[in-house]
C-alpha cells in the first residue's frame, strides 16, 4: 500500500514561532468537532469552522481555511454528513502536512 | 527613539490575536489584544491606541455597532478584519466609519501594509497645504474647524467628532472652496497621494461628512455634487480668529 502524498507548506519565517501552536490548536479541534457533532451543537461547529476559515490561510495553511469553510457551511445547514466529511478532511490534512520554513 | 505606534487588536479568536499581534510586534508596533467589546471599552478607559483592528463577529457585541460608537467618540483609525466577507458588510463597515476593511482569511503582509497605510493617511497632510495650514482655523457657514486640535465646532459651538478620513476630506474642501474637485483629486489630496482600492470610499466619506455638517443629502447646500465631475464646497471660507467658546462639553457624533 502506498503512503499518502505529503502536503508541503512553506511558511514565512516570521510565523515559525507561532505556527506549531496554531497546528496544535487544530489538533484540539479534532477532539472538539466530533464532540460538538455528537451533541448536535451546530452553533459550536459553525464557530469552529468559521475560525478555521478565517485564520488558516493567514498562517499559510490555505487547506485549513478551505476545510473550515466547508465545515461552517455544512454546520449552517445542519448537515451531519457534511461536517463529518470536514472533520475527516482536517484529520487527513494534518496527518499529511509537512511544514517548511521559507 | 520614537515611541512605537500602539495597535489594539479586537478579535474573539485567540489564533487571530496571536497572528496579528506577532506580525505587528515583529514590525515595530506595540500591541494590545482583547477578545470582545467589553475588553475594548476597558482598554479605551485606560489608554488611547493609535489604531484599532476590529473583528465584526464578537461574542458580546456587533463589531459594526462598536465601530459606529467608536467613530462617534474618537478619531482613532479603525480597520475592520472580518470573515463575514460580504460586499454589503464591507460597505456598511466603511459607512459606519471604518477607515479600511480586510476580509479573512487575509495575507499577514497585506494587513501590515494596510495598517501602515491607514496610519500614514490619518497623519498625512497634502503636500501643497502642509506648511500653510498647520495651525489654521477655518470658518465657514457658522462652522469652525480647528486644525491643530482636529476639532470641528457646529454653529452652536458644539464639538462634532470627525473620523480621520472625514477630517482630511474637510480640510481639502476648505483649502479649495468653490472649486470642483474630482474623486481622483479628493483621493489624492485627502489620502496623502495614496490610491485607495475602493473608489466608492470617497462617496461614502462625502456622504458621512454631509451628515456631520447637517447637510441634507438629497439637497446639499454645503458640499454639492457636480454630475460627472465630483464635488464642490459651495461656501465662503475664512481663516484665522479664535477658537469658539464651547457651549457644553458634550460632543455630538451622528
Amino acid at each position: 500500500m502506498s503512503m499518502p502524498e505529503r502536503i508541503v507548506v512553506r511558511i514565512d519565517a516570521d510565523l515559525a514561532e507561532i505556527a506549531p501552536g496554531y497546528l496544535a490548536n487544530r489538533r484540539k479541534d479534532l477532539e472538539l468537532l466530533p464532540q460538538a457533532l455528537a451533541s448536535g451543537d451546530f452553533a459550536q461547529l459553525r464557530t469552529l469552522g468559521h475560525r478555521m476559515k478565517g485564520s488558516g490561510a493567514g498562517y499559510g495553511f490555505d487547506g485549513i481555511s478551505k476545510i473550515g469553510r466547508a465545515i461552517e457551511e455544512a454546520a449552517k445547514q445542519e448537515n451531519h454528513l457534511g461536517v463529518e466529511a470536514g472533520i475527516a478532511a482536517l484529520a487527513a490534512y494534518l496527518d499529511r502536512l509537512e511544514v517548511v520554513h521559507a | 527613539m520614537p515611541t512605537p505606534d500602539h495597535v489594539l487588536v479586537v478579535d474573539d479568536d485567540p489564533d487571530i490575536r496571536t497572528l496579528v499581534g506577532k506580525l505587528l510586534e515583529k514590525n515595530g508596533f506595540r500591541v494590545s489584544k482583547v477578545a470582545d467589546g467589553k475588553g475594548l471599552r476597558q482598554l479605551l478607559d485606560k489608554t488611547q491606541p493609535d489604531l484599532i483592528v476590529l473583528d465584526l463577529m464578537l461574542p458580546d457585541e456587533d463589531g459594526l455597532v462598536l465601530c459606529r460608537n467608536l467613530r462617534s467618540r474618537s478619531n482613532i483609525p479603525v480597520i475592520i478584519l472580518s470573515a463575514r466577507g460580504e460586499d454589503m458588510d464591507r460597505i456598511i463597515g466603511l459607512e459606519m466609519g471604518a477607515d479600511d476593511y480586510l476580509g479573512k482569511p487575509f495575507h499577514p503582509r497585506e494587513l501590515l501594509a494596510r495598517v501602515k497605510s491607514v496610519l500614514r493617511r490619518a497623519r498625512s497632510l497634502p503636500d501643497d497645504i502642509q506648511e500653510e495650514e498647520a495651525d489654521a482655523i477655518y470658518r465657514f457657514a457658522g462652522w469652525v474647524l480647528d486644525v491643530p486640535t482636529r476639532q470641528l465646532y457646529s454653529p452652536k459651538s458644539k464639538k462634532v467628532f470627525l473620523s480621520g478620513g472625514e477630517f482630511s476630506l474637510l480640510r481639502v474642501f476648505l483649502n479649495h472652496p468653490n472649486r470642483v474637485l474630482s474623486r481622483d483629486q479628493l483621493l489624492d489630496f485627502s489620502h496623502g497621494r495614496e490610491i485607495d482600492p475602493f473608489d466608492r470610499t470617497i462617496d461614502m466619506q462625502v456622504s458621512r461628512l454631509r451628515r456631520r455638517l447637517g447637510d441634507d443629502p438629497k439637497k446639499p447646500s454645503l458640499i454639492k455634487t457636480v454630475r460627472s465631475s465630483g464635488y464642490v464646497l459651495a461656501v465662503r471660507v475664512e481663516r484665522g480668529g479664535e477658537q469658539p467658546h464651547v457651549a457644553d462639553d458634550s460632543s455630538t457624533g451622528d
